[in-house]
C-alpha cells in the first residue's frame, strides 16, 4: 500500500497548478498557460506557485523564476513582469497590485517603488484599504506606509479582519491575536491554546455587529477544524481584552468537524467550508456535523471557492462541484 | 537542532573511493532507521555522482525520496507535526538532487510553514535552492537558519551553507570573512572536545548528509578549509591558499580536491607531478581534476593520467585501450564512457597526403580498422615519402623508429643499398598497424637527408 502511495506521488505533474475564482469565472493556470474556463488561454510561466485576482485582472506568479503574469479579464492581453526575488504572494488593493517578494524582502507595487520589509515576509493581507505584511522569522508586523509592530514570530498564518489581526502558531498550539490600526502601539496581544497543532485559519461566518467572528482552525494533528469565536466587536473586545474574546473557544467543539485524514488547509466562502491535506492532497468540504472528500490528488493552490461551490483542477481540466 | 542529520553543501569533487561505497552500503544493510537509511542513500548519491555515475546516483536519490516520502506520510498518520515536517524537508531535497524543482519547492514551504523556527529545515531549503540552481534563495533560507540556530556547530554548519550560496553570487567579501569565522572557530579550544573525539576514532570521512556530531565536525572542516582556500586563490593570495589546502590534507592525505589544488599551485614539476598522480589515485573519475589536468599535462603516473595524454595527443588507439581495461573494472562510471567515447575515431577519415603529417599518421592508426574497402585499396595503392629516426645506429639494415614521434617497423628487418644516417628520407607503402600502435610499412627507397 505504501509503494502505491509513493508511486502515485511520484506521478504528479512537474509542473505547479494554480486556480481561483474571478468574476468572468474560473481561472487556472498550469502547463505553462492561464486559461480562463471556457473562454481565453494565453500564455503563462513556467512554475505557477500563486495566484490572484480582483474585478478585472488576474495575476500569476512563478516563485522560482521571479516572474508574473498580469492578464486583463476582459482583453486577455498580458502584461509580464520581472519581480525581485522569490514573489510568494500577491495582493489588489483598489488599483494597486502589490507583490510579495519573499528573498528580497520587499514588497513590490507594481509600477512603483519597492518597499523594503523585515527578515522572512511571509504573509501579505489587506484591511480596510490598507496594506499588512507578517515577517515570520523576525516577528515583525508591518503596516505598509504606516506603523511597525512586533508580534511573536514563526507563525503559520496570518489573517486580518477588520481591526483585529490572527496569528497561528503550530508549535506552540496557539493563536494570538491583536489589534492593529488607530493610533499607537499594537494594542496588547493576547493567546489561547487551540487544539494541537493550529496551521490554518479563516474566517467562518459572524462578525456583524451582533455577533461575534467565528474562527475556523484547520489542526492536522487532531485531524479537526476547530470553530471558534474570536472578538465579538471590537469596542466590546477592548473592553473584555482579547483574552477574553477568545472565551467562545470550544462553543463549536463538541461538534468541531472531523475528517480520516489530518488537514492542515482551510477555506471559507459564506457558509461554504473546504479543507485540505496537503500530504494526502485531498480536498473535503465540510459543515458543523460532517466532512466529505471532494477530489483525491489536487495540488495546495489548485483549488478555490466559487460562488455555487467549489472548483479544482484535476489535472487536466477545472472540475466544480456546487455546493449551495 | 530538531533534525538528525546534518546537511553540508558540498560542490568540490570528493574523494570517492570503493571503500568510502561499501562502508556506507554496509550501513544501509544494518540500520532500519528512517536517519541512517536517508542519510547512507543522499550519501551514496552524492558519492556516485562524484565519480560520475550519475544513473546510479540517481538511482539512490529515487530511493532517498522513497523512503523520506513514506516517513512523512507515516508521520502524518501518527500526527506527529515535527517528523512530518522534518520528513517533508528531506523529501524536498532528494527532489532537488533529483532536478524536481516545483515539487521540491512545494515541499519546502510546506515544511517552513510548519517549523519555521527550526534551523535545520532553512538550512535544508538552502541546499535545496542551491542544489536548483538558486542561490539568492539559498542566501535568504540560509540567513535565516543562521538567525535562529543555537548549538555552535549548528552555526558553523549554517555560516558555511551561506557562504557558499554568497560565493555562487559573486559575494565573496561576505562569504570569506563568514568562513575565516568558520574555520577558526573549528579550529578553536571550543570545538577541542570533538576534535579530540575525531582523532581518537580516526574519523576522517566526509559526508554530505552527516549523522553525529563528530562526522558533522570532520565533513564541515573539510569543506569550510577548501572553499576558503579558494577564494583566497581566485584572490591572488596564494600562500594563505596552500596553507588552507594543506590543512585540509591534514585532516584526509587523499582529499582529491586539496591535492589537485597544491599540484597547480607547485613550484616545480616534479612536485606538480606526484601531488597530481595521488589526486587520481584518490578519485580518478572527478571530472574537475580530468579538466585541469588535461590543461595542465605533467608527467602521467597514473592508468587514466596516461590515457588523457594520449588522448589529448590524437593517440587514440592507445587511449582507448586503457579505458577499455578502466570500463571493464568500472562499467557504470559515465566519466570513463565519455571519455572512451572521446577516443573514437571520427567518421570523416582522410588518407594521409604523399608527405604525411604526425597528426595524419595517428589519425590513420586510430581509423585503420574502420577503413572502408575503397579507402584500403587506396591506401595499397599510394606511397608516401618522410623523413624517419631509424632505432639503432647508422648503417644499411634497419627494421623501425619513428615519423615525427610517430612509431614505425617493418615486417622484417630490411637491408638497404648503401650506408645511411639513422635520419634519413624513407618512400614506403602503408600496410597496416602492428604491435604497440606501430605502423607496418613496406620500405620502397631510401636516402640520406644531407
Amino acid at each position: 500500500m505504501k509503494r502505491l502511495v509513493f508511486i502515485a506521488l511520484l506521478a504528479l505533474p512537474i509542473f505547479a497548478q494554480v486556480l481561483t475564482d474571478t468574476p468572468r469565472g474560473v481561472v487556472v493556470a498550469h502547463d505553462h498557460r492561464i486559461e480562463l474556463v471556457n473562454g481565453w488561454n494565453v500564455a503563462g510561466v513556467e512554475h505557477a506557485t500563486f495566484i490572484t485576482a480582483n474585478e478585472d485582472r488576474v495575476t500569476v506568479l512563478d516563485a522560482l523564476n521571479n516572474q508574473a503574469a498580469i492578464v486583463d479579464l476582459a482583453s486577455a492581453r498580458v502584461t509580464r513582469v520581472r519581480t525581485a526575488e522569490t514573489p510568494i504572494a500577491a495582493i489588489f488593493v483598489k488599483r494597486d497590485l502589490y507583490i510579495l517578494a519573499r528573498d528580497a524582502r520587499v514588497l513590490q507595487r507594481v509600477g512603483g517603488t519597492d518597499i523594503p520589509l523585515a527578515a522572512d515576509p511571509s504573509h501579505l493581507a489587506q484591511a480596510n484599504g490598507k496594506v499588512y505584511v507578517y515577517s515570520r522569522a523576525s516577528g515583525v508586523l508591518q503596516e505598509i506606509g504606516g506603523a511597525r509592530y512586533e508580534v511573536p514570530p514563526f507563525a503559520s498564518d496570518f489573517e486580518i479582519a477588520g481591526e483585529s489581526f490572527y496569528l497561528a502558531y503550530p508549535r506552540e498550539g496557539k493563536i494570538r491575536t491583536g489589534q492593529i490600526g488607530r493610533m499607537g502601539p499594537i494594542g496588547p496581544i493576547s493567546e489561547v491554546a487551540v487544539g494541537a497543532v493550529p496551521v490554518d485559519l479563516a474566517f467562518a461566518g459572524g462578525g456583524t455587529a451582533l455577533t461575534a467572528r467565528i474562527l475556523a482552525v484547520a489542526d492536522p494533528s487532531a485531524k479537526r477544524v476547530w470553530l471558534t469565536e474570536s472578538t465579538q466587536s471590537t469596542a466590546k473586545a477592548v473592553a473584555r481584552g482579547f483574552l477574553r474574546g477568545f472565551l467562545g473557544l470550544g462553543l463549536f467543539g463538541g461538534r468541531a468537524s472531523q475528517f480520516p485524514t489530518g488537514i492542515d488547509r482551510v477555506q471559507t466562502r459564506g457558509r461554504t467550508w473546504i479543507a485540505y491535506d496537503s500530504s494526502s492532497r485531498t480536498l473535503y468540504h465540510f459543515t458543523r456535523r460532517e466532512s466529505t472528500v471532494l477530489a483525491r490528488g489536487v495540488a495546495p493552490h489548485a483549488f478555490a471557492l466559487t460562488a455555487n461551490g467549489v472548483a479544482w483542477w484535476n489535472g487536466t481540466s477545472v472540475a466544480e462541484k456546487r455546493l449551495r | 537542532m530538531s533534525a538528525l542529520l546534518l546537511v553540508l553543501i558540498l560542490a568540490q569533487a570528493r574523494l570517492a573511493s570503493d571503500f568510502e561505497i561499501a562502508q556506507m552500503e554496509n550501513q544501509l544493510s544494518r540500520s532500519r532507521e528512517f536517519e541512517a537509511q536517508l542519510s547512507g542513500r543522499l550519501n551514496l548519491g552524492d558519492v556516485r555522482a562524484a565519480r560520475n555515475e550519475l544513473s546510479l546516483a540517481r538511482a539512490e536519490y529515487v530511493k532517498a525520496a522513497d523512503l523520506a516520502e513514506r516517513e512523512r506520510l507515516d508521520a502524518r498518520r501518527d500526527s506527529s507535526l515535527t517528523r512530518y515536517a522534518n520528513a517533508t524537508a528531506y523529501a524536498a531535497l532528494a527532489q532537488a538532487k533529483l532536478g524536481r524543482e516545483a515539487r521540491a519547492f512545494e515541499l519546502l514551504e510546506e515544511a517552513a510553514r510548519y517549523v519555521s523556527d527550526d534551523a535545520e529545515t532553512w538550512n535544508l531549503y538552502a541546499s535545496a535552492m542551491r542544489i536548483l540552481g538558486h542561490p539568492r534563495k539559498a542566501i535568504s533560507a540560509a540567513r535565516n537558519a543562521v538567525a535562529v540556530a543555537e548549538k555552535p556547530l549548528d552555526l558553523a554548519v549554517y555560516q558555511h551553507a551561506l557562504a557558499t550560496a554568497l560565493i555562487e553570487t559573486g559575494n565573496t567579501t561576505e562569504a570569506e570573512r563568514l568562513l575565516v569565522t568558520v574555520t577558526e572557530a573549528l579550529r578553536s579550544a571550543k570545538f577541542a572536545l570533538l576534535r579530540g573525539q575525531a582523532e581518537r576514532q580516526e574519523s576522517f570521512q566526509i559526508y554530505s548528509s552527516a549523522r553525529g556530531d563528530v562526522a558533522a565536525y570532520v565533513s564541515l572542516l573539510n569543506r569550510a578549509q577548501l572553499r576558503l582556500a579558494a577564494l583566497y586563490e581566485t584572490r591572488g593570495a596564494l600562500d594563505a591558499a596552500r596553507t588552507q589546502y594543506t590543512r585540509v590534507l591534514d585532516g584526509r592525505s587523499d582529499d582529491v580536491t586539496a591535492l589537485a589544488a597544491l599540484a597547480r599551485l607547485a613550484p616545480n614539476e616534479t612536485e606538480s607531478a606526484r601531488l597530481y598522480a595521488d589526486a587520481f589515485q584518490a578519485n580518478p573519475f572527478s571530472m574537475a581534476l580530468i579538466r585541469e589536468y588535461r590543461k595542465n599535462p605533467v608527467t602521467p603516473g597514473t592508468d587514466m593520467q596516461r590515457a588523457l595524454v594520449h588522448l589529448d595527443r590524437g593517440e587514440l588507439r592507445a587511449a582507448r585501450v586503457i579505458f577499455d581495461a578502466l570500463l571493464e573494472k568500472f562499467p557504470a562510471n559515465e566519466t570513463l564512457r565519455a571519455l572512451r567515447h572521446e577516443a573514437e575515431p571520427s567518421n570523416a577519415f582522410k588518407l594521409p597526403s604523399a608527405t604525411p603529417t604526425a597528426s595524419e599518421l595517428r589519425a590513420l592508426l586510430d581509423a585503420f580498422e574502420r577503413l572502408t574497402a575503397e579507402q584500403r585499396t587506396a591506401l595499397d595503392q599510394a606511397t608516401f615519402t618522410s623523413v624517419v629516426t631509424f632505432d639503432g645506429e647508422e648503417g644499411s639494415t634497419f627494421a623501425s623508429g619513428t615519423i615525427d614521434g610517430v612509431p614505425f617497423r617493418f615486417t622484417e628487418p630490411t637491408i638497404f643499398d648503401g650506408t645511411f644516417d639513422t635520419t634519413a628520407r624513407l618512400t614506403y607503402r602503408i600496410l597496416g598497424v602492428g604491435e604497440n600502435d606501430a605502423l607496418l610499412l613496406e620500405p620502397l627507397g631510401l636516402e640520406n637527408v644531407r
